[in-house]
């Protein structure tokens, strides 16, 4: 066994050196299937994507367009690989990028080597606190469980820990709610502990899945404003799930824009939300109600999002694409260079450039 | 859709609003009692959008029960087209209630699985308008036409439809009645936001072309801002600011209001926020004075001490607030 300790030195050192985009996650061609009674749901499938240290990627998209299943696969949370149901990866890699230097495929690493990754080097956080949290036991307790695992640390140093955490997650009178239990607290601070347990071991990513949804929004933007914060503090990178592009402007450097199980488009945020070069993304912000004024007239996408059994051919978003022409019916676009870092699945980006 | 029997809103004296709330007011519980809605009043002018926004806890969703007599009030009156709602028996209510409907937030709870939609329909269509089943069937499939879908839609079930669908034949079970004032609470708010653009667009037309007075309960201040003439702006029970939908979100003048507007993602880039700290106080031990206080960036001593009165101070443009020196 590998040794555990990873001394927060060796961390401290990543947010420095932000100059060359250095990727921390490569996703090539993912495809995560489930195999339902009705057939095969391709819920991710050739997803490409990549995230740096110190770096934030939203990936945006509706329902049903993968980003979920998408982060829950690079955590392998997704059941056991041999069931025959559930979500099996069918092709693809996933390099990680660790703190010693090697990388490692998480599509093919073992269960155990899996198990200390996740928590220590990749952690998640997700839409609902209470869900996450164990009812019937403190938060302090929660806190310091990831450090007693992966750190090998005694329980007094770990409770400190935790209080720390507590502390740097901005709850006031931590001392206090180390003892807490998850009902006492608001659906906020609930969101407070959970990051506290995913920063708990210092992780050189983070997965957030629509951490602030449920939240009210000046509590989602104290939360937004604390997410800021923490990842420019320990120079982690972030990967924030959402739907709302409103988000995605105030939290990312990166946005991949996900269709029917693909990302159709990639690049710089603020690039992609003023100029977009996918009919989708476009389609997307110009639906939004933000910004509209009294009485406007929205615009919706017509037609519905696809079937993920039956995915139409070609360009999954040929049917309700204002620029469709024959050859998005028949061939199915690859992703594109539109731009420095900036990629998009579109026959016709060109004269989305205006 | 053809028209009951006369109604009490036709009667209706021009002059007076379609809905005179005073002095509304429900607590729930005992020790501690927990102050849900406390002490608002406002008018709604027939044919017109009345926008309620706040976060969990204001009071928003309590306010639409309770003009609609689904919960009774502690204290005050509600009153629909002249007609204090308390004082109908069972019986008058339920004859009334035609007049009102509501729309709920998740369309997959609102609708019967084990019916189709065509029932769905038509039981209120019966029931309210006493037509035949053949008329009330042939009511129930312009109905679902109205909203954009089709007849061939009413022999189907709930589970055959997306969310979006399902809020249409929400909308089209509310419309059933031919009521004139219908309480929406977050109805787009499941909703993807393409679908979510489609089903705004769907109650802005049915509202024009119905002249239907609406009452629209949203958190989402940006929905608010495209659907409602005038927006209420609640926060632990009371009503901090009441105004026309353009000269709120120009000139908010409450700090909660703006602080509100400025937490919305992608606001104000760049420019001075308002950030608030800390969470909503407890409903069962609201703050002395003005409910704002604890968490308001421009508080005086006076706030503790008195409970700001709701005052106009300009034109229609209303505030509970002590303080007129603010900038915004």
């Amino acid at each position: 066994m590998r040794s555990i300790a990873m001394s927060s030195t060796e961390t401290g050192s990543e947010g420095a050196t932000r100059a060359a985009r250095r990727p921390v996650l490569e996703i090539d061609d993912l495809k995560t299937w489930f195999y339902t009674d009705t057939g095969i749901v391709k819920a991710v499938n050739g997803v490409t994507l990549s995230v740096a240290h110190g770096e934030t990627l939203a990936i945006v998209g509706e329902s049903g367009s993968g980003k979920s299943v998408t982060g829950l696969t690079i955590m392998r949370l997704l059941g056991r690989r041999t069931a025959s149901t559930g979500g099996r990866v069918e092709g693809g890699q996933i390099r990680f990028h660790g703190r010693d230097g090697k990388s490692v495929d998480l599509v093919a690493v073992s269960d155990a080597e899996m198990t200390r990754l996740r928590g220590r080097d990749i952690a998640m956080i997700f839409q609902d606190p209470m869900s996450s949290l164990n009812p019937v036991f403190p938060i302090g307790d929660q806190i310091a469980e990831p450090i007693r695992i992966h750190k090998q640390l005694d329980r007094r140093t770990a409770r400190r820990m935790a209080i720390g955490l507590l502390r740097d997650v901005g709850i006031t009178d931590p001392e206090r709610l180390v003892d807490a239990f998850p009902h006492q607290l608001s659906g906020g601070m609930r969101q407070r502990v959970m990051i506290a347990i995913a920063l708990a071991c210092d992780p050189l990513l983070l997965i957030a899945d629509e951490p602030t949804t449920a939240l009210d929004v000046t509590i989602q933007a104290q939360i937004i404003a604390l997410l800021k914060r923490l990842q420019q503090e320990r120079g982690m990178a972030l990967i924030f799930v959402t739907h709302d592009l409103k988000l995605v402007e105030e939290i990312a450097d990166q946005v991949a824009v996900m269709y029917a199980s693909q990302i159709v488009e990639q690049g710089p945020a603020a690039e992609v939300l003023t100029h977009p070069r996918h009919p989708y993304s476009r389609a997307l912000l110009a639906c939004t109600p933000h910004g509209a004024g009294h009485g406007a007239r929205l615009v919706p996408i017509p037609g519905v999002l696809p079937s993920p059994l039956q995915p139409p051919e070609g360009c999954r978003f040929h049917p309700r694409c204002a620029l469709a022409i024959a050859d998005c019916s028949r061939s199915a676009p690859e992703l594109e260079h539109v731009g420095a870092d900036h990629v998009s699945r579109c026959f016709r980006w060109r004269e989305l450039a205006s | 859709m053809t028209g009951g029997p006369i109604t009490p809103v036709a009667d209706q004296n021009r002059d007076q609003p379609l809905l005179a709330v005073t002095g509304l007011t429900r607590h729930f519980g005992t020790s501690p009692v927990v102050r849900a809605v406390h002490e608002v009043s406002f008018t709604l002018d027939k044919g017109t959008v009345l926008g309620v926004v706040g976060e969990s806890g204001s009071g928003k969703s309590t306010i639409g029960r309770l003009v609609l007599r689904l919960l009774e009030t502690t204290a005050g009156k509600v009153s629909f087209a002249g007609q204090d709602l308390a004082t109908l028996a069972p019986r008058e209510l339920r004859r009334f209630r035609r007049h009102m409907q509501m729309i709920f937030q998740d369309p997959f709870a609102s609708l019967n699985p084990r019916m189709t939609i065509g029932d769905s329909l038509v039981e209120p269509i019966r029931l309210h308008r006493g037509l035949d089943k053949a008329t009330a069937h042939e009511e129930a499939a312009l109905l679902l036409e109205r909203v954009g879908l089709t007849r061939e839609h009413l022999k189907r079930y709930p589970r055959a439809f997306s969310g979006g669908q399902r809020q249409r034949v929400a909308i089209a079970r509310a419309l059933a009645s031919n009521p004139g004032f219908i309480v929406a609470d977050e109805p787009v708010s499941a909703l993807d936001v393409s679908i979510q653009a489609e089903v705004l667009n769907l109650l802005q037309d049915l509202q024009r072309d119905l002249s239907l007075t609406l009452m629209f309960i949203s958190h989402d201040l940006s929905v608010v801002e495209v659907i409602a003439d005038r927006v209420m702006v609640l926060y632990l029970g009371s009503i901090m600011e009441l105004a026309p939908s353009a000269e709120l979100f120009a000139r908010p003048a409450h700090p909660y209001s703006a602080a509100l507007m400025h937490a919305a993602p992608g606001s104000r880039p760049g420019g001075r926020r308002i950030v608030l700290a800390g969470e909503i106080p407890s409903p069962s031990a609201p703050p002395s004075g003005c409910v704002f206080r604890t968490r308001c960036p421009f508080v005086l001593p006076d706030c503790a001490r008195l409970v700001p009165a709701l005052r106009e101070t300009t034109p229609g443009h209303w505030k509970a607030c002590i303080r007129d020196d603010l900038v915004l």
